[in-house]
Parts: C-alpha cells; sequence; structure tokens
C-alpha cells in the first residue's frame, strides 16, 4: 500500500514539474520530497491549557494563537530567528510617502480552505473586523498608531493600501499579528454584531476556514486539539512540493509541567510550545545523551523579569517613606547592591545573562553594547542611600530614614512561577546584606495585575514582557501615556523631565525611516533609561528547548513557541 | 417516609443555592477579576472597562447577583467567561469525566480499605496488621500531590500506563474501553490509596471497639464459627462510623481532585473548578460550586440510608412518626 | 510497649521543634548559593586513605550548576562539632556545610527546615486539630443528643461549611487583610480558618456515635439513675466517641499541614523564609527531579508520617469506659 502511494507521489510530483512550477501539486504525501525531509507523519505537541475560543479577536491566551497560527495566516511574518518581515500571503510591498503608505501586492491564485478564492475584500474584512466597535478585538491596541486606527483601501482585487496616520517606520511588522479571515463565512455575524461570539469553542470544526497550513479536524475538550494538513495551503517547499510537510498535529493539552516533561522524555510527546525550566535540563540532558530527544540553546532570551517602584505621585500619600521609596537613587542603589552572577546562579543555575537595561543581547538590531554595566558595589550602595537620607543610625546592621523609622518596603511577586519567587527571594536577601528590609508578598496573578493597576503597591518583581523586538511595535511601554508603562501607568503629561526627553525621542524613533539614525536614537533612550532606572533589570535567562528525534527541519527562536512558529515546515521521520 | 425525603430534596436545594451564591459573592469581592487576569498587563484603562462592560462586571455586586439568581431560576446558569460556553453544558460534561474516575477509585478504595480494616480492627497485635497500619499512616501522611506525582513518575519509568490524560489521540487496537481503563489507572489509584487508607483507620477502629461488645461475646458462646461472628455480625456493627462518612467521602470524590486531575490531565470538575477561581470566572465557579453541593446533599442522603439500614436503631426515618 | 514507642516519637517531634534553635545546624534562613539541591553529606569516620578519624564530612563541590552536580571534595576533611556555637552539631567549617537532609533548590539547608518546620506546621496543625475538636464535639453531641430541629439545624450548618471550598474565603480574606502580615497573624487565620473546616467531619461522625450511643441501655440506665443531661453527654457519649476522634486527628492533622500549602497559593500562608512543611513539601513536589535525583527533599512526608503514627500508636488502645470492664471476657482467637 505505501509503495502504491509512494509511486503516486513520485508521478505526481514529476507531472507537477513538468506542467510548470505554479500549478497546485495535491501530491499525496507518504514518502520523501526531493530534498529529502519526509512528508507526512504525526506530531504530538504539548499545551498548557485549553483555548479560550478559536476567534482570535476574542482571545488572547496563548492556545488561541496557536489555533490561529495553524489554521490562520497573516499578510507577512516576521522571521523569528532572523527578525526579518516575509511575505506570505502578500508577495511584497512598497512604502511611499516617508513610510505613512504601505502599498501591498497580494498572492494570486490562494484559495480559503474550502476553495473559495482569497483576495483584496478579505483583507479589507480583517481590518473591519479588527477595529469594529460591538466586537471590541484583543487586536485592536496592536493593530493601532497613537491610539488611531489604520486606513484601508483595496486598488484592484489583489493590491491593497495602508495608510497610517503618521509615518511609522516599523509599520510592515504590525501586520504580523492580524489574521486573515475567512469574509465569506464571518461577514454575517459581523453585520449582525455577533462576531465576537462567532467561532467559539461550541462550532463545529468544519466551520473553521482559513489560509493556514492546517485545518482544524477535532476538538476533544479538555483533552486535545487536533489539526489535520490543508491541501489547498498556498506556500510551496523550496523544492516546488506542497506544505504543510506533517499530515497531522496533535496539541495534547498538559496542565502540569512535570507530566510534560515526563511525557517528553520518554517520547510519548514530541515537543512543548515552550521553553523548558531551569530544574528539567538535567533529566533532559540524560535523555538527549541516550539518544532519544534533542537538548537545544537558543541562547538568552529577549525578556527579563522586571523590578520597578511605583513612581506615581502621590501614590504613597502620607506615608513618611514617599521622602525616598521614588527617588533613582534608591533604584541604582539597588542595581549596584545586587550581585547579578549570584542572581543567575540562583535563580537559573548559572544558565542566565547580566542585563542592565530592557535590551537583552538577543536583540540583536537593537541591544546597545555601549551601554555601561552596573558595577556590583555595596558600599557604593550604601553611599547613595546615604544620600538620600538613609543610614544605619542605631547601628543594628540595618538602614533607617533622619526619624529612626526603618527601611522597609513590601515587593510584591506572583505566586506559583518559580523564576519570580526566587528572583524576589534573592533580591531580599542582598538587599538586607546593605541594609534594606524587604518583604515579599507573593499573590496570584489576577490578584497581583489588579494591585498594578490601581497602583496600589509599593514595588513589583513581575514581567513586562515586549513581544517584538522594534521598540516602535512598543509604544504603550515607553510612552508617558502608555499603558503598560509600568512604574507610572498612563500619564495624561510626563510627570519627570527624563520621561519627556524620551516621548520625544521615541517619536522621533518611529518616525525616522533610516534605519541607522532610528538605531541611534535608541540608544540615547537606552542611555536616559540606564540613568534614571524606572526599571531594574538583573537577568535574562538562556532559553532551553528538547523536542523528540524523530522532529526535524525546524527553525528555532527564542521566542514562543520556539520551535513551532514555522509549523508549515516542520517534518517528522516516520 | 415521603416527607423525610421531602425535606432532605428542599434542603438540597437550599443548600445549593446557599453555596453558588456565597462562591459568587466571595468571587466578586477577591481582588482581581476575570478581565484584569485575561487581559494581563498593559491593557489601557479603556479597554478594561469596556471589556468589563462587555462581561457585565461593571454592575454592582446586588445586581450582577439579582441577574443571576433569576438566570438560575430559569436553569440559565450564566456563561463561562473564558470558555464562552454556557455553564449549563460545561459542568456536567466535566462532572462525567469525574463519575468515572470517582466511582473506579471509591470501588478499589471500598474493596481494599474496608477488609484490611476488619482484619487490622481484629488483631491487637501481629506483624501483618502492623505493616497495614504503617501503610496506611503512610498514605494518610503523602498530600494527594506528592501521591499523584509519584505515581505518574512510576507510570512514566516503567512505560506500561500512559502517563496522562484520558483517551488516546488514535484509539489503539484494544478498543476504546481499554483505552480508557488504561488511562484510569494512574488518577483512580491516586485517589484510591489514600481513600482506601482513611476507610481503613476508620474502620479498625470501630472494629476494634465492636469486638468487645458484649454481643459479639454472646454470639461466639453459642458456638457461632469465629469468622461468621466477625464477618458478619461484629462488622454490620463496626459500619457505622464509615457509613457515616461515606456519604461525604462520594460527595467530595465527585466534586473531583483537583491536584490529581492537573498533574493526571484528567479534564474533570475538579481542574474546571480550579481554572475558575484561577481565572475569577464568576459564573462558572458559581456553577461548580453548585454542583459541589449537589452532590455533597447526594451524598449525606446516602449516608444517613446507609447508616439506617446499618443501624436499625437509629432509623431517622422512623423516628418521624414520633 | 507499642504505646511508648509512640509516645516516644510524638516526644521528640515535639522536643526538636521546641529546641529547634539548638538542634538545627544553621539558621532558618541561611542559605548557601553553590549548594543547591545538594545531596545530604554523608558523616563519615574513615578517610579515602583508610584513617580514622573523629565524625567529619567531605564538602560539596560544583561539578556542573545547570545540571546540579556534586562530588565530594576528598582533599578537604571537615570534622563536626558538637555543642559549639550555640548548636547541637555542626560542622567546623564553615566553607563545608553539615547538610544531613541535602539542601534544597535555594541552598538551604533541609534538616534544619524541617526542624524549624516542625515548630511552624506541628504547631498549627495541633492548635487546629483541637479547635476541630472542641467545636465539632461541641455540635455533634448536641446535634446527637438533643435529636430533632436542633439535630437538623446543626446538620445543615456543617453540610453548607463542609461543601463552601474554603479557597474562596481565602480569596476573598485577601483582599481586605493588608499585604504583609506576620507570621504570628497567619498562624492564627489559618489556625481558625482550619478549625471551622476540620470541625464538620468530627461532627457528623460524634453525631452518629451519640444518636446510637444515646438508646443503648447503659444510656437509659444512667438516665434513670439521675445522670443530667450534662453528665451523660460528658461522661458517657462522649467518651464513648473517643475512638472515632482519635482515628479523625490522625486524619487531620497531616490534611492541615498540606493544606496550608494550598491556601499559600492564593496569598494566606507563611511568608517566604519562614519554614513550614506543607510548603516545602509543595516545592518539592513542583520539582521534577525529586523522585529521582533529590528525595530528600520528600523528609517532610516523612516526618509527617513519624509524628501521624506516634499519634495513632497512643491513642490506639481507646476503649470506652463500660467496655472496660467485660474486657476481661473477650479472649481467645478473635483477640
Amino acid at each position: 500500500m505505501c509503495r502504491q502511494l509512494f509511486l503516486a507521489a513520485v508521478v505526481c510530483t514529476i507531472a507537477g514539474a513538468a506542467c510548470g512550477s505554479n500549478t497546485t501539486s495535491n501530491a499525496t504525501t507518504a514518502g520523501a520530497s526531493r530534498s529529502g525531509i519526509p512528508r507526512g507523519g504525526e506530531l504530538l505537541v504539548s499545551v498548557r491549557s485549553e483555548p479560550r475560543s478559536f476567534n482570535r479577536h476574542a482571545a488572547r491566551d496563548t492556545t488561541t494563537s496557536l489555533v490561529s497560527n495553524l489554521t490562520q495566516s497573516r499578510l507577512v511574518r516576521v522571521n523569528q530567528a532572523t527578525q526579518a518581515v516575509e511575505p506570505l500571503l502578500a508577495e511584497s510591498w512598497t512604502t511611499e510617502d516617508q513610510g505613512r503608505q504601505l502599498t501591498l501586492s497580494l498572492r494570486r491564485d490562494v484559495v480559503f480552505s474550502d476553495g473559495h478564492p482569497f483576495t483584496a475584500d478579505d483583507v479589507l474584512f480583517a481590518f473591519e473586523s479588527v477595529y469594529d466597535e460591538k466586537t471590541g478585538s484583543v487586536l485592536a491596541d496592536s493593530l493601532q498608531e497613537g491610539g488611531k486606527k489604520l486606513q484601508v483601501s483595496a486598488t484592484d482585487p489583489y493590491t491593497v493600501v495602508v495608510t497610517f496616520p503618521a509615518a511609522f517606520a516599523p509599520g510592515i511588522r504590525l501586520l504580523d499579528s492580524l489574521p486573515i479571515l475567512p469574509r465569506h463565512k464571518l461577514e454575517g455575524a459581523l453585520k449582525a454584531g455577533t462576531f465576537r461570539k462567532a467561532w467559539s469553542l461550541d462550532t463545529q470544526p468544519a466551520e473553521i476556514v482559513g489560509l493556514g497550513p492546517f485545518l482544524l479536524s477535532e476538538y476533544q475538550p479538555g483533552q486535545r486539539l487536533v489539526f489535520t494538513r490543508n491541501p489547498k495551503y498556498f506556500a510551496k517547499a523550496p523544492d516546488g512540493g506542497a506544505l504543510p510537510y506533517l499530515d497531522r498535529v496533535v496539541a495534547e493539552i498538559i496542565p502540569d509541567q512535570s507530566a510534560e516533561l515526563l511525557r517528553l522524555e520518554s517520547g510519548q510527546l514530541d515537543m512543548m510550545t515552550s521553553e523548558i525550566s531551569p530544574e528539567a535540563y538535567a533529566p533532559l540532558k540524560r535523555a538527549a545523551d541516550e539518544g532519544r530527544v534533542k537538548l537545544l540553546d537558543l541562547g538568552v532570551s529577549r525578556n527579563a523579569d522586571a523590578f520597578w517602584f511605583n513612581l506615581k505621585p502621590g501614590a504613597f500619600g502620607e506615608d513618611p517613606r514617599a521622602g525616598w521609596l521614588q527617588r533613582d537613587e534608591l533604584r541604582r542603589a539597588i542595581s549596584m547592591a545586587v550581585d547579578r552572577k549570584l542572581f543567575a546562579d540562583t535563580v537559573f543555575f548559572g544558565a542566565g545573562v547580566p542585563v542592565y537595561g530592557p535590551e537583552t543581547p538577543a536583540n540583536k538590531i537593537w541591544y546597545w553594547p555601549g551601554l555601561p554595566q552596573t558595577p556590583h558595589d555595596a558600599a557604593a550602595a550604601k553611599q547613595l542611600l546615604a544620600s538620600i537620607g538613609l543610614s544605619d543610625r542605631n547601628n543594628d546592621g540595618m538602614l533607617e530614614d533622619a526619624q529612626n523609622r526603618p527601611a522597609r518596603f513590601t515587593l510584591l511577586t506572583q505566586k506559583g512561577r518559580p523564576n519570580l519567587e526566587r528572583g524576589a527571594a534573592v533580591i531580599r536577601d542582598e538587599l538586607k546584606k546593605i541594609g534594606l528590609t524587604v518583604d515579599v508578598a507573593a499573590l496570584d496573578a489576577g490578584a497581583v495585575i489588579d494591585q498594578l493597576l490601581h497602583a496600589k503597591y509599593e514595588a513589583l518583581y513581575f514581567n513586562a514582557d515586549k513581544s517584538d523586538l522594534d521598540p516602535g511595535t512598543n509604544p504603550d511601554f515607553w510612552f508617558s501615556f502608555g499603558s503598560a508603562h509600568m512604574w507610572n501607568l498612563e500619564e495624561k503629561a510626563p510627570v519627570t523631565d527624563w520621561e519627556k526627553k524620551i516621548d520625544e525621542l521615541m517619536a522621533r524613533q518611529i518616525a525616522t525611516l533610516d534605519e541607522a539614525k532610528r538605531k541611534t536614537i535608541y540608544n540615547d533612550v537606552q542611555k536616559i533609561f540606564y540613568e534614571h532606572q524606572p526599571i531594574v533589570y538583573f537577568v535574562a535567562p538562556r532559553i532551553y528547548v528538547a523536542h523528540s528525534s524523530r522532529v526535524m527541519n525546524l527553525t528555532p527562536s527564542e521566542y514562543r513557541p520556539q520551535l513551532f512558529w514555522r509549523p508549515e515546515t516542520v517534518a517528522v521521520v516516520h | 417516609m415521603i416527607r423525610y425525603f421531602a425535606r432532605r430534596l428542599a434542603f438540597a436545594l437550599v443548600l445549593v443555592i446557599g453555596v453558588s451564591s456565597a462562591t459568587l459573592m466571595l468571587t466578586r469581592l477577591a481582588p482581581g477579576d476575570f478581565i484584569t487576569e485575561s487581559l494581563g498587563t498593559g491593557a489601557s484603562q479603556q479597554t478594561i472597562a469596556q471589556q468589563r462592560a462587555r462581561y457585565g462586571l461593571d454592575k454592582s455586586i446586588g445586581a450582577q447577583y439579582r441577574d443571576w439568581i433569576a438566570g438560575a431560576a430559569r436553569l440559565d446558569l450564566g456563561y463561562s467567561m473564558q470558555y464562552g460556553r454556557p455553564v449549563r453544558d460545561l459542568i456536567p460534561e466535566r462532572a462525567a469525566n469525574t463519575a468515572i474516575l470517582a466511582i473506579t477509585a471509591l470501588l478499589f478504595a471500598t474493596l481494599i480499605g474496608l477488609p484490611l480494616g476488619v482484619i487490622t480492627g481484629s488483631r491487637r497485635g501481629g506483624a501483618m496488621a502492623g505493616a497495614i497500619r504503617a501503610a496506611s499512616l503512610v498514605l494518610l501522611s503523602m498530600p494527594p500531590l506528592l501521591t499523584s506525582l509519584f505515581l505518574v513518575f512510576l507510570a512514566a519509568r516503567t512505560g506500561w500506563l500512559p502517563i496522562s490524560g484520558m483517551r488516546s489521540a488514535t484509539v489503539p487496537a484494544g478498543g476504546a474501553l481499554i483505552d480508557l481503563l488504561r488511562h484510569l489507572v494512574v488518577p483512580a489509584a491516586a485517589i484510591a490509596l489514600p481513600l482506601a487508607a482513611m476507610l481503613e483507620r476508620l474502620q479498625a477502629q470501630a472494629m476494634s471497639e465492636v469486638i468487645r461488645a458484649p454481643f459479639v461475646l454472646a454470639t461466639l458462646a453459642r458456638g457461632v464459627p469465629q469468622s461468621r461472628v466477625l464477618w458478619r455480625g461484629a462488622l454490620k456493627a463496626a459500619l457505622r462510623p464509615v457509613a457515616g462518612v461515606y456519604g461525604l467521602v462520594i460527595g467530595s470524590l465527585l466534586s473531583g481532585s483537583f491536584a490529581v486531575e492537573v498533574i493526571t490531565a484528567w479534564p474533570g470538575l475538579g481542574s474546571l473548578m480550579l481554572q475558575a477561581l484561577r481565572t475569577r470566572d464568576i459564573y462558572l465557579v458559581a456553577g461548580c460550586a453548585g454542583a459541589g453541593a449537589l452532590f455533597l446533599a447526594c451524598g449525606t442522603l446516602v449516608s444517613d440510608v446507609a447508616l439506617a439500614a446499618v443501624d436499625p436503631r437509629v432509623s431517622e426515618m422512623r423516628t418521624e412518626r414520633a | 510497649m507499642t504505646r511508648d514507642v509512640g509516645a516516644a516519637l510524638v516526644a521528640l517531634a515535639l522536643v526538636a521543634a521546641g529546641a529547634a534553635p539548638i538542634v538545627a545546624p544553621h539558621a532558618p534562613d541561611s542559605h548557601f548559593s553553590q549548594l543547591l539541591n545538594a545531596p545530604p553529606t554523608i558523616v563519615r569516620l574513615v578517610d579515602a586513605g583508610g584513617r580514622w578519624h573523629a565524625p567529619f564530612i567531605y564538602p560539596w563541590r560544583l561539578v556542573n550548576q545547570l545540571e546540579q552536580r556534586y562530588e565530594e571534595d576528598r582533599s578537604t576533611i571537615a570534622p563536626l562539632a558538637w555543642f559549639s556555637g550555640g548548636k547541637l552539631l555542626r560542622s567546623s567549617n564553615d566553607e563545608a556545610p553539615l547538610l544531613l537532609l541535602g539542601a534544597d533548590n535555594y541552598g538551604r539547608d533541609v534538616f534544619t527546615r524541617l526542624i524549624f518546620g516542625a515548630r511552624t506546621s506541628l504547631a498549627l496543625a495541633i492548635a487546629s486539630a483541637f479547635g476541630a475538636m472542641f467545636i465539632g464535639v461541641s455540635l455533634g453531641a448536641a446535634a446527637g443528643f438533643s435529636g430533632g430541629a436542633v439535630d437538623e439545624v446543626l446538620m445543615r450548618a456543617t453540610d453548607f461549611v463542609m461543601v463552601l471550598p474554603a479557597i474562596y474565603v481565602a480569596l476573598a480574606l485577601r483582599s481586605v487583610l493588608p499585604l504583609v502580615l506576620t507570621p504570628g497573624q497567619v498562624f492564627a487565620l489559618l489556625a481558625a480558618i482550619f478549625a471551622i473546616v476540620g470541625a464538620p467531619f468530627v461532627a457528623r461522625g460524634v453525631r452518629a456515635i451519640v444518636r446510637s450511643e444515646r438508646r443503648l441501655d447503659y444510656a437509659a440506665a444512667a438516665e434513670a439513675l439521675g445522670a443530667s443531661d450534662a453528665r451523660l453527654l460528658v461522661r458517657h457519649l462522649i467518651p464513648a466517641a473517643r475512638g472515632f476522634i482519635a482515628v479523625q486527628i490522625t486524619m487531620l492533622i497531616p490534611a492541615f499541614i498540606v493544606a496550608e500549602a494550598t491556601l499559600s497559593y492564593v496569598g494566606l500562608g507563611f511568608p517566604d523564609p519562614v519554614a513550614s512543611w506543607g510548603t516545602m513539601l509543595h516545592d518539592a513536589s513542583t520539582n521534577i527531579r525529586v523522585f529521582a535525583d533529590f528525595p530528600w527533599l520528600l523528609s517532610p512526608a516523612a516526618a509527617m508520617f513519624l509524628v501521624v503514627l506516634g499519634v495513632n500508636l497512643v491513642m490506639q488502645h481507646n476503649r470506652s469506659p463500660e467496655r472496660l470492664a467485660l474486657h476481661g471476657y473477650v479472649r481467645g482467637p478473635l483477640v
């Protein structure tokens, strides 16, 4: 049986090649392609939680994203390994009018999984659904520039023009987050105002039509999602054969990390969709030595956990500590007092890299190696603290302020995340050495975010992750009015001079098209950030992933999902 | 008799409504809500307010409760905010999975625990009794998280059983039922072993008291064989405390043990409830708590019936006439 | 005999917990950053060359940090010192700390945390158990004795408490409590919660026993002799439930210790440097390598088992006073 299929595959590929490279070859998938990458087979991945919806506009959890990545497609895709923007549904594009206008040429002869042709109308529909008020899409914030929507129009069925409200250098990168959904299936829901409820978990899998490499074939609540290959997928392999290589992807829902790891070790799982924890390194190394899995070191992460104080003016009210809790000197002292090597050793078992600013060496384009590195100097830290009135007045080893009140504050962090909890413990113990008393309070995620939003905390150790590496795509973090301006959310006007300066610099950085100039401006921003340290960063972890030995043709990147961000090219030996 | 059951039913209803309402209010009072957890950091105040309004979280607690109870009267338990599905659909689905697990575990625990308890209780000394008691105490000292982790670890190391999940992705050659049974072993054992230990301890204690009763001595004196005295007469009397807690056990098992379900990836009610708590999915929380209350109410009813069967002197149903 | 063994176990646990600052080789918050998850230091008498010494240990040397592998540094001998520095037993070399049960994933000595944790956890469990017993026995006896409406109300109330998950109460409490609580405040809060949550199980069982005992002849006899309700309850009926109560306590103690870790998930647990068996076990359970590589992290489970065994042995020969008279007659094959 297999041999006949293989023969058929060979015949079809030869016939396809003979007819010209643009014919959609419906070649069957058994057997190896000419490039040596095997076609067919099943991949078992694990996800940590159930999807909340099959509609990317209704939920933003990782599993919903995964479903969207597998079944839908976008205009362009950011290559997570090289950071370049790659064409996907858009073949090519040009920028005009100093970056204000983006003209995209769409691929022709692309059809949805149900055979309906893809045209510019579907792109327009995608933008309509994102901006629709009634829907309240979770993607709306990421498809805006400076709080304003983008204008989209179609000049012909295969050309789309996107206009930005102002010159926006990283403009094309925004399109990586917009899935192109089928107008013919969902327009009714949009018009009726029920778009958000469309494609909920109750939907029949056959209803979910898309341009992606896979089709959702089954959803077993609480257990797994099963995807099968989309025979009508538009992209082709380098050898002209059909993509995806895989026949089937099964995403098992495994909430517990230990069970996930045991399955990976014993071969009942091919790969996880996130990195392994430091504890898991040793058993996986053993399994790798025995040839059962392959362990990959993907380099340093692009995000480090963040430590910051509540810098909202008046947040501490009558509290006498307000005099020193919001001072720059306190944060610079803390940055000097914490031994980053010890931090990396304790929290990540040595697999961590000290960082001194918001960028890590993983961001090859934007990281500035010239950024000064804070020395580990406890004596200098104590001096800095003395300069804001904190010194050991009663010789008990701990610092007090001018009225002999102990220098003490509460550090809030999230319970159940070992990196955060251990990191907070290290901070507490290191600061004890210079005389500051830190009380660590660990709450669950909802409670922590609640405290953050109401600015009720004193200090917070949490993650302020960025998704895309271009700082221009992260305005909410950099601008003082931003909703991710962690230390002082959504300021009405910049509270400090340096925040004002950063606002100005970032505005210029975003509008300039010249890459070299953008880099210089961003270096200045990093310098100002370093001088005032609104967030203190300590260590960025190294990312390790593992996969079974049967998986091949991966393009690993340190950003989640590390091994599966390009699902159509993954193949298995079977 | 009818009046008795009617009263119990009425109370069960009160309990269900009371517990659901209480958990709904408590989750509303808790720090953070569904929006903060789902949007995470980086969402603007405007977006948060909009989404809150969309999910009805901007209503006052009183208004929200009124709307919910009005819906509950029509058996509309609201929508799960996480999954966008009616609570009424989610819970029976998961409860069925937990029920499979619970019944299996209960069966094994009873079959192992009760007889062992009789044996240990009727012998004062003896190595076997001591060993069984030690084993029970070990199991009682281990937290359920640890027991399930250990069993999963064993399954992984030996390779005999699937490590987690309820069914395989592709139905294997033996058929779906065998597949389910193989997946059932680890989670059921994780629940059954500590439960068996508890039943054994209770039974041993009760047994050791009963065998000293005069009626036992009298029966022995009449010439009835020792084993019959033990396994018929004494056992019936000694089942009293076990019968008392049995219903509670059933009730709590049917609500699901979240530690076991999370580690073995068993899609049951316990893990659903934990997830609902974590995401502050209030209607789902209320629904799960209500289901738990319902199971407990049924459980205590079963328990009281069993108690009456075992000890006819204390039939509550009979005293109703007086 | 076994009763004495049980008493000895319990006494040992209580003494070790009470004398924690002396018995434990290290301070409760000390940690060794180069010894994360280090194995126990083996106490030896003979060194590699075959020479005899006073008890000593070899220090651990880190071989691979990410894999957390250690090997003994045979070049240094660190003799153990008794009664030095205010400690019962410690290593005389500060660079080679004595780790009788290894170190946890933050580099803290597990044995030290076990002893100090005994203070926290045992005190909490005992306080909660007594509280649960007190409340449960009172309610159960009252319900079983009175019958009728009182019985109904009390039992339904206990049903409500039993089915309301404590974790939601804890979560709601979190929003009204200050962010940082002292260990004493946490202790009081947890003991109160556990006592209330544990009471229904005791109440149910006691009620069942009191109900049935109530109708027995000896109770009627006592009443006929003029015993008041209170005397009947306290001297005859409640003691009949002693066995059951003893078993319940045996089961509640480990449950309470573990429940502390569960409640700390919503922020209502002991703050970090404070050691407690529940948290230690929880941390061990989340460490993937615990069974294969770091079994010493499970020592709190072993400690809990020993304590529970001790309590169980002490309480095992419980007989209701009336039966004592008949005890002498029940001999032979059954006993």
